[in-house]
């Protein structure tokens, strides 16, 4: 069944051909709790026949050739010595709630995993911990696969080397197989393949390009200088790529990428489409989607005729791109980069100039978890941060150790678990925030940038969120600026 | 599909209670759902004046402005909109102005 239909039929779902698939909706019905906090609504969700859809995706991803061994390694891998209890921003603090501890959530799988594919399991059974899967055991997988932000802060200190994430991620994967995905994904996911716009926040091409017109104006009034957003010039050297939701939340993330890339004199262009998004929610529960989505953008890049893909400020775009690209891309003729380097590189160069003293409050950096444990560019966040501003304070921990914004893993998006996300996940990051006693906090993510604003008026700091693009604008020196202005906009 | 009830009538809307068909949209639901919202009291001619622009945004565009614009065009900055509509732009005042709740990461 594809995607499409189901969410055609969210009211009523009708029966489904196969008999191993799901088939039966419920509405309002509780389903098992791990915690006090609203649960996952159930609305769209089957709870029958899930079993089999499970279990065959299990078996692929155990066979999987990117998941068989770092798999099957960290499911038959665990020492339960609770190191990762205390790097976990869920449980570091508070682990009373056994549900949260990132082992007895891997063991949801482990268990199952014992059952299906070990002797001793297969023979002693609970003995060993293995178990038969069963519907009760996907309604608290679901529960605690979407607790987890797969920030895989858990890795960093475990003596086996186990990375929970993939275990989260497969967990995931296989609920997905069995019908069981998030609203907020759905609706997304749906729009961004299917939709008539093609991006998950289904902005239409005519209110896409009504947004750049005017940030092409506020840019003009701030600057005086004919800063525009060139939409869908072919042969452009560089396709800047943001998350769409940027359209509608970061007008300042997007006009300091916009000012930058003018300071410097490039050629560039956004495009309408699908190479507007640089969203790829398959990253966080299915590979299928996932590949449909980067083949659809490599699509639209090609036949722009860039030479660069310029990621935006946007975590896990970002990291999609650098794991996934050659896999399902194969060999692009395109490289494809982060705005970040690209600015760092225009500082070195001295293609653009800031001055710092234009940025004057006290700064910290949010490291997002995709961009700085797994991105490997810490550094280079750092190294365009602070050569815009003048103040600037470390965040403890922070670069690689850095703790999740707390609203990571997709589930920022998810408005029902909105508590959960202030109250557990986001409370080692507001206590972080607050501990450095600065006025603005640099995230340079969307997903970050959302969280961390919740965090600061639910936790009452005195704070305000920007991108680095933002700061980087407001430092960015343009009077000496050759006045011929970007490459002329090339409407589709 | 859940339904809400509000000043006698049936409305059906989204599981976050976002109104699932704009032409459903009154003055009266605005009012009706004010109070969930964290709205105290009769809507002001400065909340009106947020609700009918975002729907004529929407009527012409199929989606709610960016947050700058609607800033911009009410003359209202983002303090001011938190002001009148606590639970915030899209959460709020969208869903007072009966527009379908923006999705992705938003």
């Amino acid at each position: 069944m594809e995607l499409k239909e189901q969410i055609n039929e969210t009211k009523k779902r009708p029966e489904m051909g196969q008999a191993a698939s799901p088939t039966q909706v419920h509405e309002e019905e509780p389903r098992r709790k791990i915690d006090n906090y609203q649960l996952y609504r159930a609305a769209h969700l089957p709870s029958t026949g899930r079993v089999e859809p499970f279990l065959k995706a299990f078996d692929q991803a155990l066979n999987h050739e990117l998941y068989r061994f770092p798999l099957r390694t960290y499911l038959e891998t665990c020492a339960k010595c609770g190191n990762c209890i205390l790097q976990c921003h869920l449980t570091c603090d508070d682990a009373s709630n056994k549900s949260y501890l990132p082992p007895i959530r891997s063991d949801l799988l482990r268990k199952v995993y014992k059952k299906r594919y070990t002797l001793s399991g297969k023979l002693l059974g609970r003995l060993v911990g293995a178990e038969d899967l069963t519907e009760e055991m996907i309604d608290e997988m679901y529960e605690s696969f979407y607790r987890c932000t797969m920030c895989r802060r858990c890795a960093l200190e475990c003596p086996m080397g186990v990375d929970n994430s993939l275990i989260t991620r497969v967990g995931r994967v296989c609920l997905s197989a069995a019908d069981m995905v998030p609203h907020n994904f759905r609706i997304s996911v749906e729009s961004q393949l299917h939709g008539p716009a093609r991006n998950t926040s289904a902005i239409p091409e005519k209110a896409f390009v009504d947004t750049v017109e005017f940030l092409n104006e506020e840019m003009e009034e701030m600057t005086g200088l004919p800063i525009r957003f060139p939409i869908n010039k072919k042969g452009a050297e560089m396709l800047y790529l943001a998350p769409v939701s940027d359209y509608i939340m970061e007008a300042d993330t997007l006009m300091g990428c916009a000012m930058t890339f003018y300071a410097a004199g490039a050629d560039w262009t956004i495009a309408t489409g699908p190479a507007s998004d640089a969203i790829n929610y398959g990253l966080f529960y299915d590979d299928r989607r996932l590949q449909q989505i980067l083949e659809q953008l490599y699509e639209a890049v090609k036949a722009l005729e860039v030479k660069r893909l310029v990621m935006g400020e946007c975590g896990h775009a970002t990291k999609t791109q650098k794991i996934f690209s050659e896999y399902f891309g194969g060999k692009l003729p395109f490289e494809i980069t982060t705005m970040f380097d690209v600015t760092a590189e225009y500082i070195r160069t001295g293609k653009i100039r800031l001055d710092p003293g234009r940025n004057t409050e006290l700064v910290t950096l949010h490291d997002p978890c995709n961009l700085s444990r797994m991105g490997g560019i810490s550094e280079t966040l750092r190294f365009v941060l602070k050569s815009a501003v003048s103040n600037f304070v470390e965040m403890e921990p922070h670069g690689e150790e850095n703790f999740c914004c707390g609203g990571g893993g997709g589930t920022v998006g998810f408005e029902e678990i909105y508590d959960f996300r202030m109250e557990v996940a986001g409370r080692k990051k507001a206590e972080q925030l607050r501990q450095t006693g600065a006025r603005i906090v640099a995230a340079p993510c969307a997903n970050c940038k959302k969280q961390l604003r919740e965090l600061i008026d639910y936790h009452k700091l005195e704070m305000e969120v920007l991108g680095i693009h933002d700061l980087v604008a407001k430092a960015l020196v343009l009077g000496s600026q050759d006045e011929e202005g970007p490459s002329k906009r090339v409407s589709s | 599909m859940p339904t809400i009830e509000l000043a006698g009538k049936t409305y059906e809307v989204d599981e976050d209670g976002f109104l699932q068909e704009l032409d459903k949209w009154s003055p009266e639901f605005a009012q009706a759902l004010a109070p969930q919202e964290g709205i105290e009291g009769e809507l002001t001619e400065e909340h009106w004046k947020v609700i009918n622009y975002l729907r004529d945004y929407y009527k012409e565009y199929g989606i709610a402005p960016m947050i700058r614009k609607l800033c911009k065009d009410t003359g209202f900055n983002l303090k001011k909109i938190y002001e009148l509509f606590p639970s915030g732009p899209a959460k709020g005042a969208c869903k007072l102005a009966g527009l379908a709740k923006p999705t992705g990461c938003v």
